[in-house]
């Protein structure tokens, strides 16, 4: 593992939606969980073990009914939608599964799209996103519509939009479920590189071929942490 | 974020579905374009009428013979020599400048082998003063010939048209007006659209002559008067309403047996039917305005329904609520200002078009597109305001799971 300094800090995290009159369902159940920076994490469980709302959590899109989450030191657990938004917009960048990209929207307008939040000039948006799209191997198409590039390229450019603000996380909620299985393994090969060079990296998935690019597996099941293991060499034990 | 951004994003979301985009516009675009239309027609009727006026001068009035407008025509003989004398005489009506009394006739005109009817108006020199016509050829009655009750006769331009051809000059020729000749001393041309219809197509001889000789009756259709102090025409005219209730005898609380008018009374009448017609077209169009915004309103909440991933997209790459509020209500104004221009754009070329074919004043009145403008854009802001907050206050989550 690389320098300890805990970039996320979940402490007995619960997460509960409401089910008719006086029920609740507890989708997490205390979840006590370090994340440091650099660390390359994957979340794993079968469906409805709560880890799409671990990642609504991880990625400020909402807040817990219970516990604390400390992103770099700030307590953001109750925090407003607004400075929620402001979270996800510096520190967070999302890869989701699909329609990650506004429709019919240039490939570097999709990419600027984040700065213009941020408030950053357009001549600076515009360095920044050509910059980010060098990055992920994708600068001729900047020029495209959205809608037509293919599968692989279409998680390049959100890549590219995850990383153009420089946050500290990158948060992938199964970037490679669309893909066919060369481009998957090309993707997360980059993602890995991404990895190398420093950046923090959560990845959810139900794959163990996408998860074996992880160096830390975590597996959730009935909103429990059932395993928390470095994933090194050694692809046994899962 | 900046307004040019957001301005681009919401021209590209309502170019997606140009079609639905324009049917919805087209609320706005009629009801701004009969705004528009409407109220430069009525302000290019009111100009129309107040050239008119202007060009005989607001500083007259006139007298007619009995209780209504129409009795004049009917004969009422109210109005007399005796009334006109009086009103000459008054030393204390210091303001008024001409007085020119009128007896019409309509009577058959014979010259050249033809005969027409036409009006004939018995007259004074006076007359010119106040009906100021271009005189093409020779001089209008003179204070000589009219006291004199000579037999000359100033003809129209239509009737020197009619009896001697076009562009010729009548003065010198004869003509016969009830079997008696009168030597043509004067044509006449008024360009006036309303006073020239008639003014071109009458004779006007000395007064005595139409009273003596055509009517064999005493009595006058009309006593013109101009006065010096435009300002004070009111006083005056009160003055003279007094002066004629008491020529004629009237108690107290009988009504006049005669009729005053001014330019101004005129004025104040196209002016009162002009703004009740506007205020009647824009109550119309306010509904039209109303049932376009509600159209706006339904298509924003579709957008905002159809769009829903495009919102938990934007929200998890930062936008705040603020973000998605002014992205939404910027593409309902947008909407509906561009309406609004086509609207204005479409009412003034209509006005354009009908004052050319009315042959009335084309008015483009500023005040009236900048409400324009300024009404489409609050239509906009009002009806899109409720679709833009249901977009901004979506949960992030919520959004990006819609399907």
């Amino acid at each position: 593992m690389p320098k300890k300094i805990p970039l996320i800090e979940l402490s007995n995290i619960v997460k509960e939606y409401p089910i008719g009159d006086n029920e609740v369902y507890r989708a997490l159940d205390g979840i006590d969980l370090t994340i440091h920076e650099g660390e390359f994490v994957a979340i794993m469980g079968p469906s409805g073990s709560g880890k799409s709302t671990l990642m609504h959590i991880l990625g400020a899109l909402d807040i817990p009914t219970k516990g604390n989450f400390i992103l770099k030191k700030k307590n953001i657990s109750s925090y407003t939608e607004d400075q929620l938004a402001e979270i996800r917009n510096r520190e967070i960048g999302f890869v989701f599964q699909s329609f990650n990209l506004l429709p019919r929207t240039t490939v570097q307008k999709n990419v600027e799209k984040p700065m213009i939040y941020a408030g950053i000039s357009q001549k600076e948006r515009t360095e920044r996103a050509l910059a980010a799209l060098e990055k992920v191997g994708i600068a001729e198409k900047a020029g495209n519509l959205s809608n037509r590039i293919s599968g692989g390229q279409i998680q390049r450019v959100a890549i590219a939009r995850a990383l153009v603000m420089n946050p500290s996380i990158i948060l992938a909620d199964e970037p490679t479920g669309n893909l066919d299985s060369k481009t998957s393994h090309e993707i997360m090969k980059f993602i890995e590189e991404l990895n190398n060079d420093g950046k923090t990296i959560i990845i959810i998935t139900h794959e163990h071929d996408i998860a074996a690019f992880a160096k830390r597996v975590i597996k959730l099941v009935d909103g429990k942490i059932v395993s928390d293991r470095e994933n090194g060499k050694k692809l046994n034990g899962i | 974020m900046e307004y040019k951004e957001i301005f681009i994003s919401a021209v590209q979301a309502l170019k997606i579905n140009k079609m639905r985009t324009s049917l919805t516009m087209l609320g706005i675009i009629i009801g701004i374009t009969a705004v528009i239309l409407i109220y430069s027609i009525g302000q290019g009727a009111v100009k129309f009428i107040t050239d008119e006026l202007a060009s005989f001068g607001t500083d007259y009035f006139q007298i007619n013979p009995g209780s209504s407008q129409l009795s004049a025509i009917a004969g009422s003989t109210s109005l007399t020599f005796d009334d006109l004398e009086a009103i000459r005489n008054d030393t204390s009506l210091t303001n008024i400048r001409n007085i020119a009394p009128f007896a019409m006739t309509s009577v058959k005109v014979q010259a050249n082998d033809e005969e027409d009817e036409y009006l004939i108006y018995g007259s004074t020199h006076e007359a010119v003063e106040i009906f100021r016509p271009e005189m093409v050829y020779g001089d209008f009655l003179t204070e000589e010939q009219t006291l004199g009750s000579e037999k000359v006769a100033v003809i129209g331009t239509k009737v020197s048209e009619n009896f001697f051809g076009e562009n010729t000059n009548p003065v010198g020729e004869t003509i016969r007006i009830n079997n008696r000749i009168y030597r043509i001393t004067g044509m006449l041309n008024s360009s006036s659209a309303l006073a020239g219809g008639f003014l071109n197509n009458s004779l006007f001889i000395p007064i005595d002559a139409v009273t003596n000789e055509i009517v064999g009756e005493e009595r006058l259709q009309e006593i013109d008067i101009s006065v010096y102090d435009q300002n004070s025409i009111n006083q005056t005219i009160e003055d003279v309403e007094a002066l004629l209730r008491d020529q004629h005898n009237l108690d107290e609380d009988d009504e006049n047996d005669f009729q005053i008018s001014s330019a101004q009374d005129i004025l104040s009448t196209v002016q009162t039917i002009t703004g009740l017609l506007t205020a009647m077209i824009v109550g119309i169009s306010g509904i039209s305005l109303v049932v376009g915004g509600v159209g706006v309103m339904n298509i924003m909440l579709v957008s905002v329904t159809e769009r829903t991933k495009e919102i938990g997209l934007l929200k998890a790459i930062g936008a705040k609520q603020k973000d998605i509020l002014t992205q939404f209500l910027m593409e309902s104004v947008v909407m509906t200002l561009l309406g609004g221009l086509m609207g204005i754009l479409l009412g003034t070329t209509g006005a354009y078009a009908i004052s050319k074919i009315a042959n009335i004043p084309f008015v483009v009145s500023i005040p009236a597109i900048l409400i324009a403008v300024g009404v489409s854009t609050l239509v906009g802001i009002v009806f899109g305001l409720y679709p833009a907050r249901r977009a901004a206050r979506l949960s992030p989550i919520d959004a990006l799971r819609y399907e």
